[in-house]
């Protein structure tokens, strides 16, 4: 009887202890890093480093919900057109850039004007873009050829997306990324400091305008608690580990699936599962070579067992799932789905047979500067050896490989992995100009109705579509979801909220220390 | 000894461009483009090329080679790629790091090396002699990057006595209590390079105490102390030299291990990041700082010959 008591008080003091916790403001939160982004201009470029950094400093019209749903963010309303082909959009007023300017239109449209030229992700975007101008102070319009159903996602898309400069740097950029002193956002952080190898530091905006919104993943209402968000370049991950242990560090990024059970066993330590997961991919070359057989493509399907496979890279934080988005997504389907993960050797001799392959060499890339892409190109070179399949495995490090794999002279088949993308028109397998050069009729036709469509229900449909005619064309195999795993001192607080999951690139405005 | 100095330091002339230009064409062999890795892989090939041009790296590699020589000459090692500040500055914001890390080992390794090579040597063929022997197998042995998390373990995690890593600059922060952070990597790469200057100690004291002049120093009643430490040891040292000044060249250059466990923003980090990011001018810019160092370091050592034996002279 006491000691059901005692365990009572010592429930309900734990519990008040976390109830009605106050947000306290200060501090430096010390975030250990795997390393340094090749730069913060996110337009330029699609390293997930950069984004983590570089969502503190710069916003873009829309953003992600805690559902990943986009949801406006810079924009405070937009109304489309009966047809569908023009959209204007109504900036929030009084939203002040790191250099006291006041976000306009003019700034917008130039922000997008560069982004058209150089960034990375736009040729997507403008595609079918016919116009682009500012209407008033606060107001802008994009005008399209047709419909595009896409449009929010890829607004809200920091990753190589159209991050809103001020005017006077956003016309003067080039392709080369923007220097450091010219990385001047709206963020709830502005950029302080960057030594190389050392920290990248950002310090509160006190200037900063939130949207009045509840928190809502990247959405809603934006405070920062802390003063400075100092993110430091670790490289070994054990290290980090050590650092948060040692209490060196608040954060680490990143830590190898065989530390899981350590660090949920440790009290002081808290676990985060990033989502949505990435996921592997083994692209086939279909424009030249012996890929160029689908036969031979769902014969290598069929033979693949993908838990070893996923188990030899990412352990416990793996999961054998076909559809191409996870459950629990909006996008996630089955479509498809009955030919991934069969481990058929017999179904898969006899698919070689049909195509005529005679053991022929199969050139496989994969690269050890991602140690999760080479443990598994040694599972899948063996499972596929197994089923008589003469598999050449080609190692090298990454700037070689993503070299080599331009020419589609030079390989069969090549392993990466994807980043989750907030919409499947943002897959690379589905771009025809990406190594692997997917470029069918059908795949094409199926795209640009996907893109056309701007209701949901209508984009869903297609996307089964296009998710069946990828198992059943074979131009790329996904060999599961795999989720990263960070880490903090119990002293962070506010990244186990509700309304502050877990999202691939960890955000940390609404996060302070305790004391 | 001024014109041998004069004409070692003429030769360095050569001897670097030499390496220049062997660098910045196998840089160059290397497959992979600097803009192809910054932009990432979903970039379009117009996009890659429009940043190509941009960089000057459309343009032929003898051009870029030329203009590359030409500023060099003029004291310019460029451009970093991915750091888009002059590569002299980049390195220059390394070298505390190199520089302090690299010291701070020595000291490790003369405290450790020296002494057990000493002892060794006097108490050679005895159990002492065995045991540091084995302590000097030991250090060459164990990879420095499980000595290092063993070290931070223990004295970080557990005991919470040292920082795990990393290390703010001195010069930045005014704070000559840092160098705290460098006891847990300089003892990680000291006792790691240890092991061969006691064997060298060791092996070239045995032969020198079996000289005659040994015997006749003994005889003439000196104290033990002063017949090894006075007139043996320094005999012995021209060897142990060479061992320490390329011991510390390459503490300077090449602890990309150590560096990495113990985050620290090094020379030795950078060459393998730089190399990875095909950042030519970063890379061609420690070839040229290295090549200079092991050049001076040679100089020095060559130089401190003269001094230890005075039968060595330089025209």
């Amino acid at each position: 009887m006491r000691k059901w008591v005692i365990g009572a008080i010592l429930v309900g003091l734990v519990v008040l202890g976390g109830v009605g916790q106050e947000p306290q403001q200060g501090g430096i939160l010390r975030i250990a890093s795997i390393g340094e982004p090749p730069t913060l201009d996110l337009m330029v470029v699609t390293s997930d480093l950069a984004s983590s950094i570089g969502q503190h400093i710069f916003e873009t019209l829309f953003t992600f919900d805690k559902n990943y749903a986009p949801i406006p963010l810079l924009v405070d309303t937009y109304e489309r057109s009966e047809d569908g082909t023009e959209v204007v959009f109504h900036l929030r007023q009084g939203v002040l850039f790191h250099n006291g300017k006041e976000l306009t239109s003019e700034d917008v449209v130039a922000s997008l004007e560069r982004w058209k030229n150089y960034g990375v992700r736009a040729p997507i975007f403008f595609k079918n873009v016919t116009g682009l101008a500012a209407v008033d102070r606060y107001t802008f319009r994009i005008v399209f050829s047709e419909p595009f159903g896409p449009m929010e996602s890829l607004l809200a898309f920091n990753n190589g997306g159209p991050c809103i400069l001020p005017k006077e740097v956003a016309e003067t950029a080039g392709p080369e990324p923007i220097s450091p002193d010219q990385y001047i956002g709206t963020g709830p952080y502005k950029f302080a400091e960057w030594v190389p190898g050392r920290y990248i530091r950002l310090v509160k905006f006190e200037d900063y305008q939130p949207v009045t919104a509840e928190p809502s993943g990247y959405g809603g209402r934006r405070t920062a608690y802390v003063d400075e968000l100092r993110f430091i370049p670790v490289p070994e991950a054990g290290t980090r580990v050590a650092g948060i242990q040692a209490d060196d560090y608040d954060y680490a990024m990143d830590i190898p699936a065989d530390l899981y059970d350590a660090m949920v066993a440790d009290p002081n330590i808290n676990t985060f599962l990033l989502t949505p997961p990435i996921f592997p991919l083994l692209f086939m070359n279909t424009k030249e070579g012996i890929m160029t057989n689908q036969k031979l493509r769902q014969a290598i399907l069929a033979a693949l067992d993908m838990d070893p496979i996923l188990q030899a890279a990412y352990g416990p934080l793996s999961e054998a799932n076909g559809s191409i988005y996870p459950k629990g997504t909006a996008w996630y389907t089955e479509a498809g789905v009955e030919a991934y993960d069969q481990a058929n050797v017999a179904r898969a001799q006899e698919l070689a047979r049909e195509a005529g392959y005679n053991g022929e060499p199969i050139r496989f890339m994969a690269s050890t500067s991602y140690i999760t892409h080479y443990n598994m190109a040694l599972v899948i070179t063996d499972q596929l050896k197994q089923a008589g399949f003469n598999i050449d495995l080609q190692i090298y490090d990454w700037a070689t490989l993503v070299a080599r794999r331009a020419d589609p002279g030079l390989w069969d088949m090549f392993l990466t992995h994807h980043g989750p993308v907030p919409d499947p028109s943002l897959l690379t397998p589905l771009s025809p100009t990406y190594p692997g050069w997917w470029d069918t009729p059908e795949k094409n036709a199926l795209v640009d109705a996907f893109n056309r469509a701007t209701d949901f229900g209508e984009r869903y449909t297609i996307w089964e579509q296009i998710q069946a005619l990828w198992y059943e064309y074979v131009p790329v195999i996904k060999l599961g979801d795999a989720f990263t795993l960070d880490i903090s001192s119990t002293q962070v607080k506010g990244l186990d909220d509700p309304h502050h999951p877990a999202l691939l690139w960890p955000y940390f405005w609404n996060v302070w220390l305790g004391s | 000894m001024v014109t041998f100095l004069i004409r070692r330091l003429a030769a360095m002339v050569p001897t670097l461009l030499l390496v220049l230009t062997i660098s910045f064409f196998l840089i160059h062999l290397i497959p992979g483009d600097p803009a192809a890795v910054m932009l990432g892989p979903h970039a379009t090939g117009e996009q890659v090329e429009a940043l190509r041009h941009a960089m000057g790296l459309d343009q032929p590699v003898f051009v870029q080679f030329l203009k590359y020589i030409n500023d060099v000459f003029h004291g310019d090692l460029g451009q970093s790629i991915f750091f888009h500040k002059p590569v002299s500055q980049v390195l220059l914001q390394r070298a505390e790091t190199s520089v302090l890390l690299a010291l701070c080992s020595m000291v490790v390794v003369l405290l450790i090396g020296i002494p057990t090579g000493i002892l060794a040597a006097i108490r050679a063929g005895t159990w002492l002699d065995q045991f540091f022997l084995t302590v000097a197998i030991l250090g060459a042995s164990i990879p420095t990057f499980w000595l290092g998390l063993l070290l931070m373990l223990a004295f970080a995690v557990k005991l919470q006595l040292l920082p795990s890593s990393g290390f703010p600059s001195i010069f930045e922060t005014g704070n000559i209590t840092n160098l705290r952070y460098l006891i847990l990597p300089s003892i990680t790469l000291g006792f790691a390079n240890s092991a061969l200057l006691a064997r060298m100690t060791r092996s070239n004291l045995l032969e020198i105490l079996k000289e005659d002049y040994i015997n006749a120093a003994r005889a003439k009643g000196l104290a033990e102390r002063v017949v090894i430490l006075k007139h043996a040891l320094r005999n012995a040292a021209i060897p142990v030299v060479t061992v320490m000044s390329f011991t510390f060249a390459g503490l300077l250059s090449g602890t990309v291990v150590t560096e990495n466990v113990f985050a620290l923003s090094g020379i030795g980090r950078l060459v393998v990041e730089s190399v990875l990011r095909r950042d030519y001018p970063t890379i061609q810019g420690i070839m040229v700082v290295v090549s200079f160092l092991y050049l001076a370091i040679n100089l020095i050592t060559d130089i401190a010959y003269g001094i230890l034996d005075p039968r060595i002279k330089y025209a």
